[in-house]
């Protein structure tokens, strides 16, 4: 079964009224050094938000604007609260029936435990007994359910089992849910998080967190909420350029893909560091966010992150791919994470391979635009792989429904050939700074026996060259891309939304290389690193390459950057002639964030500031380091 | 887990023409796992169709009990008294004490949509459930559970179906990604009596002997085994390129057998496996067949197409009549004796 926030979409795409973060011009992204300063800008976004969302309401008709998010917004800002009452009792003749529908809920439900009239606090009880709540089957949907399930629990303590949908006493509910919980938690501070880097699906952790470490009585959940915020933020923070998330995700959409800034990540960057600007509609759920954000703030190291960078630097992380039930030695393989992050330009990449099936983003060089808004400022390549064994291997389902029900459910691109999302069985990445390999092996017989490079409106000075290189430049970035085989172009069509029919045109091309044993080679620079266009173009000609097709694709190239790069599909790269050692790779590795596998401990650091979140101990430890030298 | 309005528990979905007034009142009570609104459905919203679980009334009539669960894909039943009984749903395994009125989530967390549930008829105690991840077992009628899985493989345990041998307790053949396995201790070991490349879909026991099993395979054609599930041999004259859903024997007459395929549509032999027919004359274009079963009262043919409707022959598929539930996903049929008064 697909889940998806249709609430969000309805939401972003009616809203952009009189929303002045995303009618703005973009925000300042230098750091904001005054602490008060800081934490005004914030409350002040986050009024900005409640203010919007009230303002839409129409009290003459609340059936068409008091959903519950603008009953959470109007209870805490203590106005209308009849009314909010009534729209309650209304809405909950009616529940929903997942996790998209228990968050809204429980928010509503804390946020007026002491101000909506009883009869409007009994018809929420009252839906929680009569109305089935399906779990899900993925990390988010849990997480957003037991959270939920959980927080219900300890407002209703003590009730017999005929009080729940479960048919569970409260007190059952609550150690199921703390069960889950602490197990989530556990994994992702050991392991890594399951959908690691997620562009919209970001609210679903940080929403169910907040309201953790807002609401719950636990002094222990409380702590694990906000030390889970911290961890979720901290990663975001050091995987964005200017604000704007980039570089591979365990699950995107066509338009994340793209237009990168475009997701629910811009709207926490926009929040809690103010550099980007708000998505349109606050993303949808960011709505649900704002009511309690005023009791979150991001400490300054995560700030820092997020908005001072004066060095360029490689972090390199782990994840763990989606549950696969069928056709893997393991339930969920590591996925070992490199992102390089320079002033101009990102780059960054997973080792390739099935990871999300269907929504999977492996590599990308993004570049900065000083205004992200409409911009599709990346570049990447893909096998568009489709078929019912990956689909069996990740849903417990029969090989021949799936695929279509995947594009009935909000996934309309999974079985077309010119998708741009999604992981691969046939691709294997290797990035080394500013340079990505990226090998395709498709084996004959496959659904669609290509490889697809995305090629944006915004680049310029599109320039294909003798040599085989691909050049072009992406605001002050230089790219080159060196496809292995022919191609030919295609215009890129885009569907317009999850649930979109229609494929629409909205610039950009894609590159099409109908070859099964195949290759992307991408070298990126910054436009200031080379007197002109020319020279970085004669720079990247001049530059050993040897590559071969045959048995399997094989690349031995000397980068940019000085660097020996030698990568066979199926086979370990090496750097300089040292094979990469992944089973080395920390958790977290870098000048910013660190963790071990299996610590459940993250140090993060930006200058002297240092941040330990430790779940061995449950402690948030704060210091400010020696000056550098002494 | 309460009560669903009583008013939709009264809806008549269908009624079938041959228990109408005046028909012989079947001995069985048949119910229906399914979904009708199977494509599209988005969580957090309001179901504005009724699914999971649907009986069979005395005029001939579906009627939906309890609750209104979207994904139950199959159900047992305590022998002792039918109104005991699991369903293997999305969230884990529900159970009921009162004939589905109302449900518990009887497994936790770490239990994610089981495919199939079975209760040992020789110790109806013990409940098994087939899981992505391997096989669970109750011991005390769904209030607890464990994992039960010395002997299947570290991975390649994706277990699509269990069921249990009625002339022994502790008896279980699992229909699993790598094989068929067999228990005979409870689930404490199992061993692999026939290995497959991919998932074994069903396993059924012969109602008239049981020493004959069959198996529907997703890409070994149809296997059957003459000796209690030890040893299997794929079954001659049924396609192996695609998948088989599940199989059905006719309680009645040993010969008759029906094989469900999303490719192949119905298959069937009136001679106990020897030879097969499709049967998809009068079945929609697609004959996408979900699940077949075989009425014990009337040896009426059913056939479940996907997203299409329910299928009924009266003449073991030579014609079909639509049955109604249009737009169904029939997740499976279950034939329980009728309860005692």
């Amino acid at each position: 079964m697909t889940f998806k926030p249709l609430a969000l979409l309805m939401l972003t795409a009616a809203a952009a009224l009189a929303q002045p973060s995303f009618e703005a011009p973009p925000p300042p992204t230098a750091p904001v050094a005054d602490a008060g300063r800081r934490q005004a800008d914030y409350f002040q976004r986050v009024d900005e938000v409640l203010n919007w969302r009230a303002a839409r309401i129409d009290l003459k008709d609340p059936a068409k604007s008091l959903d519950m998010g603008a009953i959470a917004v109007l209870l805490t800002r203590n106005e209308h609260v009849d009314l909010c009452s009534q729209r309650v009792i209304a809405l909950m003749k009616e529940p929903g029936t997942g996790p998209f529908w228990m968050f809204p809920t429980v928010c509503v439900a804390y946020a007026g435990r002491d101000r909506l009239s009883p009869e409007a606090r009994s018809a929420i009880r009252e839906a929680w007994r009569t109305a089935r709540q399906l779990r899900g089957d993925t990390e988010n949907h849990w997480v957003m359910y037991y959270a939920s399930l959980y927080l219900m629990a300890e407002l209703y303590p003590d009730e017999p089992a005929a009080s729940w949908y479960s048919g569970k006493t409260s007190a059952e509910n609550l150690a199921e849910a703390r069960g889950f919980l602490l197990h989530w938690m556990d994994l992702t501070t050991t392991v890594g998080q399951g959908e690691y880097n997620p562009c919209h699906y970001i609210g679903e952790y940080a929403i169910p967190l907040l309201f953790l470490s807002t609401w719950s009585r636990d002094p222990e959940m409380r702590q694990r909420g906000h030390m889970m915020l911290d961890w979720l933020f901290a990663e975001l923070a050091n995987n964005t350029l200017n604000g704007v998330l980039r570089g591979p995700n365990s699950r995107a959409d066509e338009g994340t893909a793209i237009e990168r800034w475009n997701a629910l990540t811009s709207y926490f960057c926009w929040l809690l560091f103010g550099n980007t600007p708000a998505p349109a509609g606050y993303g949808g759920w960011g709505v649900y966010f704002a009511p309690l954000a005023k009791n979150y703030q991001v400490p300054e190291v995560i700030y820092r992150l997020a908005t001072d960078r004066p060095d360029d630097y490689v972090q390199r992380d782990r994840a763990r791919t989606r549950r696969r039930w069928r056709y893997s030695d393991e339930l969920s393989p590591a996925v070992y994470k490199t992102n390089y992050l320079r002033r101009d330009y990102a780059v960054g990449s997973t080792q390739g391979g099935l990871i999300d099936p269907i929504q999977t983003h492996a590599w990308d060089v993004t570049w900065a635009e000083p205004d992200p808004r409409g911009k599709h400022n990346t570049l990447f390549s893909l096998h568009p792989h489709s078929s019912p064994r990956a689909m069996q291997a990740y849903f417990s389902t029969y090989p021949e429904a799936m695929i279509t029900a995947v594009t009935f459910e909000g996934k309309p691109s999974y079985d077309s050939p010119d998708k741009i999302l999604g992981s691969s069985p046939f691709e294997r990445i290797f990035q080394d700074l500013d340079t990505v390999v990226a090998l395709y092996d498709i084996p004959p017989g496959e659904r669609f026996p290509q490889v697809n490079g995305f090629f944006s409106k915004d680049l310029v000075n599109v320039t294909e060259s003798p040599s085989g290189w691909i050049f072009a430049q992406g605001g002050n970035t230089y790219l080159a891309y060196r496809p292995l085989a022919p191609y030919h172009w295609i215009p890129y069509l885009h569907y317009a939304g999850g649930w979109a029919k229609e494929k629409l045109p909205v610039g950009g091309r894609l590159l099409v290389s109908p070859h099964l044993k195949n290759g992307t080679i991408v070298q990126a620079a910054s436009a200031a690193e080379f007197p002109s266009f020319a020279a970085f173009q004669a720079a990247v000609t001049a530059l050993p390459l040897q590559f071969s097709l045959e048995p399997v694709p094989t690349v031995r190239l000397t980068t940019l950057r000085g660097r020996q790069i030698s990568f066979t599909h199926g086979q370990t790269p090496s750097v300089n002639g040292t094979p990469v050692d992944y089973a080395a790779w920390k958790l977290f590795e870098g000048p910013h964030l660190n963790a071990e596998v299996g610590g459940r401990r993250l140090t993060i650091t930006h200058g002297r500031l240092e941040r330990v979140l430790d779940f061995n101990t449950l402690t948030i430890t704060d210091r400010v380091l020696p000056p550098a030298g002494r | 887990m309460n009560r669903f309005p009583r008013l939709l528990a009264l809806l008549p979905l269908l009624v079938l023409p041959a228990f109408a007034a005046g028909a012989a009142t079947p001995a069985h009570d048949l119910y229906l796992f399914g979904t009708l609104n199977s494509r599209g459905r988005v969580a957090g919203s309001r179901d504005t169709a009724l699914n999971g679980l649907f009986r069979r009334a005395a005029d001939g009539s579906f009627a939906h009990c309890g609750v209104n669960y979207p994904a139950m894909l199959a159900g047992s039943f305590d022998p002792r008294d039918v109104r005991v009984g699991y369903v293997a749903a999305l969230s884990g395994v529900l159970s009921t004490t009162d004939g589905g009125q109302t449900w518990r989530i009887a497994t936790g967390w770490d239990v994610t949509e089981p495919k199939g549930v079975c209760v040992d008829p020789s110790a109806p105690d013990t409940v098994y459930a087939a899981l992505p991840d391997g096989v669970l077992v109750s011991a005390d009628r769904g209030r607890t559970w464990a994992r039960r899985e010395h002997g299947l493989p570290a991975r390649g345990k994706y277990t699509q179906v269990v069921t249990v041998d009625r002339t022994r307790a502790g008896r279980v053949l699992a229909g699993c990604e790598t094989g068929i396995y067999l228990t005979e201790d409870g689930a404490r070991s199992w061993r692999v009596v026939q290995p497959t490349r991919e998932t074994v879909n069903d396993l059924q026991q012969s109602p008239h002997d049981p020493q004959l099993w069959l198996a529907a395979t997703q890409s070994a054609g149809a296997l059957v085994s003459r000796d209690g599930g030890r040893t299997w041999q794929a079954l001659p004259g049924v396609p192996s390129a695609r998948a088989l859903y599940n199989v059905a024997f006719d309680p009645a007459r040993p010969a008759r057998i029906a094989l469900a395929s999303w490719t192949y549509g119905l298959l069937t032999s009136e001679d106990g496996g020897a030879t097969w027919t499709e049967r998809n004359a009068g079945l929609p274009a697609s004959h996408q067949v979900w699940r077949t079963a075989i009425d014990p009262d009337d040896g009426r043919l059913y056939a479940a197409v996907e997203s299409e409707a329910l299928y009924l022959s009266g003449d073991f598929g030579r014609t079909w009549q639509n049955a109604g539930l249009p737009g169904s996903r029939i997740q499976s049929f279950a034939f329980v004796p009728k309860a005692q008064p």
